[in-house]
């Protein structure tokens, strides 16, 4: 069937706007706190970086009471999160360390909820407002479900705070609300537009039920939502403390002059750069189950004196399928990288950060989607290929500074290695749960050190993997193992961090078996690029075996270590799929590494050797990629290894097709 | 001026290889004048774990760009075949200093 075009979906579109026209706009129905510029720059600096380090410690505290108030082992052991304070209009002056793509978009839908809802239904104190419709903003996908909360003091609307995270089920054709086979947002969870779902700090029960009613995991997600009430709470409570310690006019030019801080030190930055434009590609593979389609984002970031602009020209139009991601996406594919690579030693108020960049992008594209197209995967799809362009260009322009360059890194795992169980769990339960393993992803190589082995993910600088026991404990699965995997890592001078596998069976579930959705790309093609001649990471690979004698195995006091020790019949897993695990069969998933930088015949010989020795390259990537030779003690040959790269330089550049001497 | 980890931007508005000083291009066009050669993405190295038809109708390569002096690795991407390489980069300081 083909995509319905929906009448007047245009109007469902937000996109950002001033501090001004939105003060304006909503100034009719509400008053909105405000200070001079004057007490701004008169704040004193101890009075400065005393508040604003305590606004930086109060997203924190938002971020562990959402870890204490939820069951969800997404939110409380992997932090697929995060928490933001923004001033009166919605700018945020401090987001949190977790999943800052998450928050990357808060503003918008805050700026949103004051033009559209400030006169009818009307904003007071202890509201909250719920929203899980990225064409407005606060989130990437509908799983992301935002809530943030206007903060009163002395009768004006002092500030916004805000706790957004991943919800395992929101409904949708297929579990995990991952509809694979989904051609348009019809198929997927339906989006929220803010709506008032606590009113003068009580649970609206008719919104509630509402919201809760298209959940698989219903009381789950209820759960999920008073920890994100509970989060929205305790930053309350210490905002209003500091405003009494301080003065509310004191606070607000604290959060006024950390944005004002941010965007003049940012230009300060942008200024020592070297003016130029970076132009790279991100591709994916797959839009949907079924399809065999390859997809691409193309940037082109300038650099002009003291602005940024990020123009996606070239892009391919919006697709049916669920990799598309709205405006909100692109701006999520931006901030994260950006505040990592060239705002480590910047404040992280991306109030202040935006106003230093533009941004060019054509409605109907895939990282700038019109309604209906779907984005049930949005987050990490074309917005997490968003990041992976703009890691590439970022990182490309501060490479050509002597000191910025120290900051660059090349792009940290391609994808998101996506699984999805469901079912009933060991408990009898009804279960639906998103496996982040894939938390473990490589990070990039930086032009003077390796990237870190399994250690993240560009987007979510607090993200952690949940223990093998505890995803065992939770579900009903039992691992053969989790571990790093060689080669994995983008070859290079410096080479890309490792990724991993994971593999699995199902275990004690009453039905003996569970069902899986995957959506993982970067099979036909790594998403990981490499900089300055490093190579690219490793392929995603995913493959089911069924049948196998594993439980026999196991029963026997054996634990296979390969798939050649599980046996069985394999199946190469497509990007997009959706099928069942029964109690014979195992799942094994390879996520990617991080790119390289620079080239792997100028890595270190005995870097190889000790990658070798550790597992992290093979001993025929260290012979074909990096012409290293290894002695019989497993160093490395350098009188070889010089003859070795000799010849394999002239032959990879096809010169001629002499064999390398330790080849 | 330094442009990565190859790569060095002369006043006259050339670049060229660090470690052998032969010319790859121009500020507006670092790789204009390099060795380039595309081959089967399995050249990588092991990490590429299966073929690209097993997902994708379009045939994918490696495409990689070597100094024609010294054949140092300048830039390497996995990409469709039929695309050409959106991987480019034009430094405005130095294109200035080229019409010197």
């Amino acid at each position: 069937m083909p995509v319905i075009p929906v009448d007047g979906a245009e109007e469902f579109a937000n996109l950002p706007v001033s501090a001004a026209h939105t003060r304006h706009v909503a100034g009719a129905s509400i008053r909105l706190h405000d200070v001079s510029p004057e007490l701004v720059d008169g704040i004193d600096p101890l009075t400065y970086e005393v508040i604003r380090h305590r606004l930086t410690s109060i997203t924190e505290e938002m971020g562990e009471a959402l870890k204490r108030m939820s069951g969800s082992v997404v939110v409380t052991d992997c932090n697929d999160f995060d928490a933001a304070i923004m001033d009166e209009v919605g700018d945020v002056v401090q987001v949190g360390l977790y999943n800052t793509e998450l928050a990357a978009s808060l503003d918008m839908a805050v700026s949103w909820t004051l033009r559209e809802r400030a006169a009818r239904p009307g904003i007071g104190p202890g509201d909250m407002f719920l929203c899980n419709d990225p064409w407005v903003g606060g989130g990437l996908h509908q799983n992301d479900v935002s809530l943030f909360a206007p903060l009163f003091v002395d009768g004006e609307l002092f500030c916004w705070t805000g706790a957004v995270a991943h919800q395992v089920d929101l409904g949708g054709v297929s579990p995990g609300s991952w509809s694979v086979a989904a051609t348009d947002v019809f198929w997927e969870s339906i989006p929220l537009p803010p709506v008032k779902i606590v009113e003068a700090g009580e649970i609206r029960d008719d919104i509630e039920d509402v919201y809760l009613r298209r959940s698989r995991v219903p009381k789950l997600v209820a759960l999920d939502l008073r920890a994100k009430i509970g989060a929205n709470n305790v930053a309350h409570e210490r905002l209003r403390a500091l405003c009494q310690k301080y003065g509310a006019d004191t606070v607000k030019a604290v959060m006024r002059r950390a944005m004002n801080d941010a965007e003049s030190r940012l230009r300060a930055k942008l200024t020592e750069l070297p003016d130029g434009t970076w132009t790279s590609v991100a591709h994916q593979d797959s839009a949907r189950s079924g399809d065999r389609g390859i997809y691409k984002i193309v940037l082109t970031l300038t650099k002009r004196g003291d602005r940024l602009t990020f123009d996606f020209t070239g892009t391919d139009p919006q697709v049916d399928g669920l990799i598309n991601c709205t405006y909100a996406g692109l701006r999520g594919g931006i901030m994260p990288v950006f505040l990592t690579t060239v705002c480590g030693d910047i404040p992280w108020a991306p109030g202040g950060l935006w106003r230093c960049i533009d941004i060019v992008s054509e409605p109907g594209t895939i990282n700038n989607c019109t309604f209906p197209a779907g984005i049930g995967k949005a987050s990490v799809a074309s917005a997490w290929a968003t990041t992976n362009v703009a890691t590439e260009c970022i990182s490309g322009m501060l490479d050509a500074h002597p000191e910025h360059r120290r900051r660059m890194m090349s792009v940290c795992c391609g994808t998101w290695d996506f699984a999805l169980l469901a079912g009933v769990d060991q408990r009898g339960a009804g279960f639906v749960t998103m496996i982040c393993d894939s938390m473990a992803g490589g990070l990039g190589a930086r032009s003077d050190a390796d990237g870190v082995d399994t250690g993240g993910l560009a987007c979510i600088p607090m993200g952690r993997v949940a223990d093998v026991e505890m995803n065992e404990f939770a579900f009903p699965m039992l691992y053969l193992w989790r571990r790093e995997e060689a080669d994995s890592g983008g070859p290079g001078r410096y080479r890309g961090g490792v990724g991993a596998s994971s593999c699995f069976i199902p275990y004690d579930s009453p039905l003996g078996g569970v069902h899986l959705v995957v959506s993982a790309p970067g099979k036909a093609l790594p998403l990981a690029a490499g900089l300055s001649g490093g190579l690219p990471a490793g392929t995603q690979h995913d493959v089911l075996l069924r049948g196998t004698a594993v439980r026999a195995a196991l029963a026997g006091g054996r634990l296979p270590g390969s798939l050649d020790d599980i046996g069985g019949t394999r199946e190469l897993v497509p990007s997009h799929h959706e099928t069942d695990l029964g109690p014979d069969d195992v799942y094994f998933t390879h996520w990617q590494g991080g790119g390289g930088y620079g080239d792997p015949l100028r890595r270190d010989p005995a870097a190889v050797a000790a990658d070798v020795a550790a597992r992290k390259v093979t001993a025929r990537a260290a012979a074909d990629v990096y012409g290293v030779s290894l002695g019989a003690g497993g160093a490395a040959d350098l009188a070889e290894t010089e003859l070795n790269r000799a010849a394999l330089r002239r032959r990879r550049a096809g010169l001629d097709d002499t064999e390398t001497a330790g080849g | 001026m330094y442009i990565d980890d190859n790569l060095d931007l002369a006043a006259d508005g050339t670049v060229a290889c660090r470690h052998c000083a032969a010319v790859t291009g121009t500020a507006s066009d670092p790789l204009g004048a390099a060795l380039v050669r595309e081959c089967a993405p399995q050249e990588a190295g092991p990490s590429v774990r299966a073929e690209a038809s097993n997902f994708a109708d379009r045939d994918v390569l490696l495409r990689q760009v070597f100094c024609p002096g010294c054949l140092v690795l300048l830039q390497a991407e996995i990409v469709p075949a039929d695309e050409p390489s959106w991987r480019t980069r034009s430094l405005a300081v130095t294109t200035a200093r080229e019409g010197q």
